[in-house]
């Protein structure tokens, strides 16, 4: 009788300890700021219920091109951990004093595989002579092999803060890798089908995807929203001579009268939707999935 | 006895310069080592706490006195600088979270430290007044800085530039102060911060100007005019950050090969400490890396030993100085010889004369002791600064 109360004392202390510590972890929620959605999303499956993840930039602007103000910044300093896409996605690091120990660079793993853009702006002052800001292709997570490794970058910085969450973080890396190479393989399974197909996209934001899933892509520069001038159109038609497309990636859906102008010339628009900020509906994987979807029709099509 | 110290203080009265001159040699006699005591004191204090709060220093190879005084105190002699890879490396160990520091300016006679936001962390500074630096060309006081400068969140100040003859050099920066610290009772207290970015501003190695020629080229916006932002020798160079012109501020080069003075590394554990260590045994690197508390320890041994010397004058001068008072007693004796005749004709007993002179010695101690603890009283408040002016300038 005597080793039943005690066994029956230790299991109760154990479920108060149990349940203080979960408390504990919920009453300090880690606060997580991310550069961008792909990487607040990341965050969101791996650290569940135990953070808080924001993504500062808002709805309706492309993360790559915003900039922090003072006000904002402020709040990123008070973060546990500030997720950074690399390859030169945040232009305004350079401008704004953050805790160096809090920044995570998820593309650090794979920094000698960043694509260079090479038409760099040349310009020369003082003593140095000419010199140029070269630039690096940031769509990093297009590749979802590299997206993979973004995530796993998070992991890291997640058990790094919180070794007692390392089970849950690693159970949700597991699913999340599984999500991100089922995506992989089905990219390089429709790809594969016919491989160097002529493909135009609407803006030079696929460099990643291109490498990773062999992809014959040429781009232009055009928005969505707008119509192009007729030298673009002029520009356009010289390079479908040498490079005969039938379908043109977009971000965001096109205007009705580009799409239409487009089909003309027999060119069907498709989106790919890099979902650089947060989607009105659904999530990462769900725009993914549609974006794959779009791809594979952009195959089937003859 | 009441008595006694009556007519010993009416004597003493009536012999006013007399008695405040031996009360002032007496007080400072006293004063003199127990002042340096004090400050030798405070000086440990104050540099042993800094000392045992930084767990490991890595800085250019040479003396690591200096390295420890320039990277902790901030002193005027300054260190080599190294390179920001120092800190990559570190980090690159994964043994200990690196703290880089830039400390090669001045500003007005105050330390201008570059530093990451981590270091605030680290040292528990936190704004009294304020925030924290957030933009590029943004600082932050510390509590004795910010006083001496007469400055607060709101105000501007100018970074001292080093070539300000050089007309193709670098340019003073205007600086925004954002924040002032809480008083630490630290060196810090005396510096002003700026993020690790700005001070390479500062230093020539970023800069923003506005864009004046517009040349042909690829497009850089969709269906924009076919130009691209060109600049020029003859271009100005901005000397104020603002919200406006951040955009234009940039840098060139790696900034792995950026200067810093030295990095704090913040080892894991013990084991992640004596690894780091043994990664800097080759004497022929470039760098080195010091136990801050070795060096201060090591350094407090000489001032100690400087400090036994004083010791030991002022205790020869005190000797001296205590026969000196012994023989203006007893030359007073002799001069008062007529008067302690009298009080013998008075009836008192030699006694009394005795009690009478010992009455005048404890009273005569008595000041001096009050005007020695005083002066000491007065003094105290900048054991700490004096101890930073003698030991560390």
């Amino acid at each position: 009788m005597p080793t039943f109360r005690i066994l029956s004392f230790v299991l109760a202390l154990l479920a108060a300890a149990s349940a203080w510590g979960a408390s504990a972890v919920g009453e300090h929620k880690l606060r997580i700021v991310a550069s961008n959605y792909p990487l607040a999303y990341f965050a969101e499956r791996l650290a569940g219920p135990w953070a808080t993840v924001t993504l500062p930039a808002p709805a309706d602007v492309d993360p790559a091109y915003w900039r922090p103000d003072a006000k904002a910044v402020g709040a990123m300093q008070k973060a546990d951990l500030i997720l950074l896409n690399g390859a030169d996605y945040e232009k305004w690091l350079a401008h704004v004093a953050l805790p160096r120990l809090k920044l995570v660079d998820t593309s650090a793993g794979f920094r000698d595989r960043f694509i260079r853009i090479e038409s760099a702006v040349v310009h020369s002052h003082g003593p140095a002579g000419q010199h140029s800001h070269e630039g690096t292709a940031f769509t990093t997570w297009l590749d979802f092999d590299q997206a993979a490794q973004q995530a796993e970058a998070v992991a890291k910085a997640l058990i790094a803060k919180r070794p007692e969450l390392k089970t849950a973080v690693l159970d949700g890396l597991k699913t999340l890798h599984a999500d991100l190479a089922g995506l992989d393989s089905e990219v390089k399974r429709i790809t594969a089908a016919k491989p160097g197909l002529p493909l135009m996209a609407s803006h030079p934001v696929y460099q990643y995807l291109a490498r990773r899933y062999a992809l014959n892509l040429k781009s232009v520069h055009w928005e969505p929203g707008e119509m192009p001038p007729e030298k673009e159109w002029t520009g356009l038609d010289k390079t479908l001579a040498r490079h005969p497309a039938k379908t043109m990636l977009w971000e965001a859906r096109p205007a009705a009268a580009v799409a239409d102008d487009l089909s003309a010339r027999g060119i069907a628009s498709a989106v790919f939707d890099p979902c650089a900020n947060r989607p009105e509906s659904g999530d990462f994987l769900a725009v993914m999935r549609q974006n794959v979807e779009n791809l594979k029709t952009s195959f089937q099509r003859r | 006895m009441r008595h006694d110290f009556y007519l010993a203080w009416r004597h003493l009265r009536h012999h006013r310069t007399r008695t405040l001159i031996l009360v002032l040699c007496l007080s400072l006699i006293a004063a003199l080592p127990l002042g340096l005591h004090r400050v030798l004191d405070a000086g440990e204090y104050w540099m042993t706490r800094r000392a045992e709060a930084t767990p490991l220093l890595v800085g250019a190879r040479g003396s690591s006195v200096d390295l420890t005084l320039g990277a902790l105190y901030f002193s005027e002699a300054g260190v080599p600088a190294i390179r920001m890879q120092e800190a990559d490396r570190i980090a690159a160990t994964g043994w200990a979270d690196p703290l880089p520091l830039y400390a090669r300016y001045r500003v007005q006679g105050q330390p201008l430290v570059g530093v990451t936001l981590d270091y605030f962390d680290f040292r528990g500074l936190v704004p009294a007044q304020g925030e924290l630096p957030a933009i590029l060309g943004d600082c932050v006081l510390g509590a004795d800085a910010a006083e001496r400068l007469g400055l607060g969140p709101g105000d501007t100040l100018a970074s001292t530039s080093e070539n300000a003859f050089d007309l193709a050099g670098t340019y003073p920066l205007k600086l925004h102060v954002t924040g002032v610290l809480a008083k630490a009772r630290s060196p810090d207290d005396h510096v002003v911060f700026v993020d690790l970015q700005t001070a390479w501003v500062i230093d020539g190695l970023g800069h923003g100007h506005a864009e004046t020629q517009m040349a042909a080229a690829q497009p850089d916006s969709p269906f924009g005019p076919a130009t691209v932002r060109r600049a020029d020798a003859g271009l100005l160079t901005y000397t104020e950050i603002t919200p406006e012109n951040l955009g234009s501020f940039h840098f060139h080069g790696d900034p792995a090969t950026y200067p810093i003075s030295a990095v704090i590394a913040l080892p894991h554990d013990v084991r992640s400490a004596t690894l780091l260590r043994g990664r800097y045994l080759d004497e022929k690197s470039e760098t080195e890396i010091v136990r801050p508390l070795d060096v201060t320890r090591g350094l407090l041994q000489n001032i100690f030993r400087v400090g036994a010397l004083f010791d030991g004058i002022l205790l020869l001068v005190g000797a001296i100085a205590f026969l000196l008072v012994a023989l203006v007693f007893a030359l007073s004796l002799r001069l008062r010889q007529r008067e302690i005749e009298t009080i013998y004709l008075l009836g008192c007993a030699r006694l009394a004369v005795l009690r009478l002179l010992f009455a005048e010695i404890l009273l005569i101690a008595l000041f001096a002791g009050a005007v020695c603890a005083a002066v000491l009283a007065a003094a105290a408040p900048y054991a700490s600064d004096l101890a930073r002016h003698f030991i560390l300038s």
